[in-house]
């Protein structure tokens, strides 16, 4: 175990918080009652501080509210100007103007309002995930097989911050020696040293990365074996292709066989893949009760939250048309089931950083 | 350990070798530095050796080559990675991830390796660089000297045979640079691990090799023990000219050897402590003044209460470790920066109430990376640049470009310059609108002894011509040679201010390698041991 206090929730299982985002985040974008998303929100938001305990420089609360302002500056003239529909007018345009013509009513106010919040809700959903868990971690926790494209995203998202370290670098060297942006034909000397810079930090990486030895060949499979396994990747990836296409203008009933069958094609090159994949990982991953609690309280209300969807689609949606349908309708069960998405959040107000490790690497 | 017979290498559309028929042995164990001027082919020997030439940079490569047992050319780098561990100049270009564990159980990890030997791999490298307390540490939070150590364990938990490292310490300093010496010497000794680096500042590296390859530029090579070829070829550290221009022999290659040859003295008292107070500021009226200057990025402190009077004609030496806040003092002064606290005032105008523009007119700054200022097509075309930005014409200012030594290579695109002419290029594209005060970043980092030399004839002239010229570097023989004053910054804050020889003798980190051997108060240079012997 680590030599230094380890705090939560930076180690906890790198799954369970990928079980947790891809829940709260298929609910955001299913639900659109006000009401739900709230309690989404909310829920979001006791994780969010939990999480911003540990990182409290890269928490910005602030920030993302001014966000969701942007959002919803964007959002409701969108929905105002392009959906005339509703009783309520508010004033209107004139009609030659096309698509914009017509009446401003405030249902469709209210729907621009409800999307935007439904959009801001996801957005701080995954800024929370982006928090608790580092880019480079759950890239580790990849599997085996896609070692190879771990490493290159990892490089990627290192490439960002040297990315905006090296454009302030240069704008300052530049503007020492008297630049100043006046038109496009000014951004030359900014452009081309970042262009050049960003290529030549590629090939240094590069060398790095041969030299160590870390784009060696990391699958044993015979040349035969990697040719079987490509082509079944291909025809799986086509008939995926193929059956959605045709549930959308052919009978469902083949459509969804060809995707079902693509599915499990698709599952048992994977696993071959990693049956055969030769790179180890040094840190394994620790599953505690509290993570598997997550895992079942995520999958629980994502099931909850979809069945209402299904089967009760007035309490999950909200389009309002008329002034008496503004307000969006409300009941208990699926509230109880977003508001359970808050539990990372209520975990770590209770244990903080006594909770057990995530991870777990032989010293 | 290492076999190269009659080996010649071209880079694609060169037009001579950079190798050329060259042979070398190095045997196993033993600890080589290749050195040679700037563009010599020190790099290309150094990346022949895992494959990387000509695997990574193509051209044409004859001959036969053997490291640890292998051919690197046919081999590959990725392959050759078990036997020989790479480290490059800038720590930062090779680290993949953001935390130390991670980072070192990388390679391990792709080798395919069981978690408990890569457990054991990493405790063991961690101890043998005794940087333990790194091990849960972000990459990112750690300091120069850290941040090359790890890269270097990085390279060592595939067990290799040999290590190379290109210029390892260049970018640290002395402190830091002694640190990973010290480290790669404990390989050398304790592991049998075979070692060759490159390295400009020859006074750091000489106490520790035990053979030298001097490459002359012409595409061969010469090898040798230390004493042997330094006898021989035109490679010195201040020490080496010393003890040549003395008739030492055998020459020393450390500060201890030498002391036989100088009568023992013990410290001044003075200058076993540290008593070199901040300057006061007096009445003079100053070309740039600084008063309780403060300056955070986000919650981590830079600077804190700086106070400094800089006069006209100074030539002053900014130093301290690595994150001491020299880079960020220079950009304050320079007006790029606004005081968190404190003011800057350029000839008694607080810098805060004038524009950018106007304090460029006065102030220069060059930067410690020269590529961030290198765009133009031509280096003509980047004096240029500077020129009309500052709206004069496009001339150049007589003599500069001689006296960088850079005429010849006006209608070169810049980006094809080696690392010194690219300094000297980047110097002369912020010098050539004149100002009157300079401020340089790291100016020789990267750059071979003779250009250093011109370097210096150049802070010379400018010193003649009655300009102030303020400079952040590590390299105390530079500082020892040419400046007049010391400001010591560590923390943020400064600690030391005062002429050159005060500082450095009662800062013995700081001190040049001739102040260490006589200790007198006065002795820093070659120079001055000739001039007290006349």
């Amino acid at each position: 175990m680590s030599n230094q206090p380890v705090c939560w929730p930076a180690t906890r299982n790198t799954t369970a918080w990928l079980v947790w985002v891809l829940a709260t985040a298929a609910l955001a974008l299913t639900i659109r009652n006000p009401l739900y998303i709230t309690l989404i929100v909310l829920a979001t938001w006791l994780v969010h501080v939990q999480v911003a305990r540990n990182t409290p420089a890269a928490a910005n609360w602030s920030g993302l509210v001014r966000l969701g302002l942007t959002i919803w500056l964007i959002a409701i003239p969108f929905s105002a100007l392009m959906n005339h529909q509703g009783e309520t007018v508010l004033f209107r345009l004139p009609e030659s103007w096309p698509l914009l013509g017509g009446p401003i009513t405030a249902e469709s106010v209210a729907a621009g309002a409800a999307s935007g919040y439904s959009l801001w809700a996801l957005l701080l959903v995954f800024a929370t995930f982006n928090l608790a868990v580092d880019a480079a971690v759950m890239i580790q926790a990849m599997p085996a097989f896609l070692s190879q494209a771990g490493v290159i995203t990892t490089i990627a998202l290192t490439f960002i911050p040297r990315m905006v370290q090296d454009t302030r670098e240069i704008r300052e060297a530049q503007r020492i020696r008297g630049h100043r942006f006046r038109s496009w034909r000014d951004s030359v000397p900014l452009a081309m040293p970042l262009l050049t810079t960003a290529f030549e930090h590629a090939i240094q990486l590069a060398e790095s990365i041969e030299s160590r030895g870390l784009s060696a060949r990391t699958m044993d499979l015979s040349a035969r074996r990697t040719r079987l396994v490509r082509g079944a990747l291909a025809l799986a990836l086509l008939a995926l292709l193929a059956g959605l296409v045709v549930r959308l203008v052919g009978p469902p009933l083949l459509g969804n066989a060809l995707v079902a069958g693509a599915a499990l094609v698709l599952m048992g090159a994977f696993y071959d893949l990693e049956r055969h994949a030769r790179r180890t990982r040094f840190v394994h991953q620790v599953w505690t009760r509290a993570d598997k609690a997550i895992v079942a309280i995520s999958v629980g209300a994502l099931a909850v939250g979809l069945g209402t969807a299904w089967a009760r689609p007035d309490l999950t949606g909200y389009a309002p048309v008329d002034a008496a349908s503004l307000l969006p309708a409300f009941s208990l069960v699926p509230g109880i089931a977003v508001t359970l998405l808050a539990l990372p959040g209520l975990l770590g107000a209770l244990g903080a950083n006594t909770a057990p490790t995530g991870s777990e690497a032989p010293q | 350990m290492i076999s190269l017979q009659d080996v010649t290498y071209r880079y694609p559309d060169a037009l001579s070798p950079a190798l050329n028929h060259i042979d070398l042995n190095l045997e196993a164990g033993s600890f080589t530095l290749v050195s040679g001027v700037s563009g010599s082919g020190k790099t290309t020997l150094l990346r022949l050796l895992n494959g990387l030439v000509p695997h990574f940079s193509g051209g044409v490569f004859s001959g036969t080559i053997r490291v640890a047992g292998l051919d690197p050319v046919r081999e590959g780098p990725g392959r050759m990675s078990r036997r020989v561990g790479v480290v490059f100049q800038d720590p930062e270009s090779q680290f993949v991830v953001d935390s130390v564990e991670a980072e070192l159980a990388l390679a391990m990890e792709h080798q395919g390796l069981s978690r408990t030997e890569m457990g054991v791999r990493i405790t063991q490298v961690l101890r043998q660089l005794e940087i333990v307390p790194l091990r849960q540490r972000r990459i990112g939070t750690l300091s120069g000297g850290e941040k090359q150590r790890v890269a270097l364990a990085a390279a060592l938990t595939l067990q290799p045979q040999v290590l190379v490292l290109d210029e390892p310490t260049s970018q640290l300093d002395p402190q830091s640079a002694a640190q990973v010496l010290d480290a790669l010497a404990r390989l050398n000794h304790e592991l049998g691990i075979t070692v060759v680096l490159s390295e400009h500042r020859l006074e750091r590296i000489l106490p520790f090799i035990d053979q030298l390859i001097f490459l002359p530029g012409d595409g061969t090579l010469r090898q040798g023990t230390p004493r042997q070829l330094l006898a021989e070829v035109d490679l010195s550290s201040p020490l080496v000219t010393l003890a040549k221009c003395q008739g030492w022999s055998p020459i020393p290659l450390s500060v201890e050897e030498a002391r036989r040859w100088v009568p023992s003295r013990e410290p001044e008292p003075s200058v076993s402590v540290r008593t070199v107070q901040p300057k006061a500021i007096d009445s003079e009226p100053a070309e740039m003044s600084i008063q309780g200057l403060a300056y955070t990025y986000g919650e981590n402190r830079a600077l804190s209460d700086l106070s400094l009077q800089i006069h006209r004609g100074e030539m002053v030496a900014l130093m301290g470790p690595n994150g001491s806040g020299k880079t960020t003092l220079l950009k304050l002064l320079a007006g790029l920066l606004k005081p968190s606290a404190g003011k800057v005032y350029l000839r008694g105008r607080d810098t805060q109430r004038l524009d950018l523009e106007e304090v460029i007119q006065t102030v220069g700054l060059v930067p410690q990376n020269p590529n961030a200022l290198l765009f133009a097509d031509t280096v003509a075309e980047e004096l240029a640049f500077t020129r009309q930005s500052h709206g004069m014409d496009s001339g150049c200012p007589a003599g500069l470009l001689e006296t960088l030594g850079i005429s010849r290579l006006l209608t070169t695109y810049p980006r094809d310059l080696s690392v010194g002419e690219r300094q000297r290029v980047a110097l002369a594209a912020i010098l050539v609108a004149e100002p009157e005060i300079i401020l340089l970043d790291e100016p020789t980092r990267g750059v071979d002894w003779a250009q250093k030399e011109a370097f210096m004839a150049y802070l010379a002239s400018e010193r003649a011509h009655g300009h102030t010229v303020l400079f952040a570097t590590h390299d105390v023989e530079l500082v020892a040679q040419c400046a007049d004053r010391i400001v010591l910054l560590e923390g943020g804050r400064c600690v030391a201010d005062g002429a050159v020889r005060e500082v450095m003798f009662a800062w013995p980190q700081y001190c040049s390698q001739i102040g260490r051997l006589y200790r007198d108060g006065h002795t820093l240079t070659p120079q001055d041991v000739r001039e007290a012997s006349r």
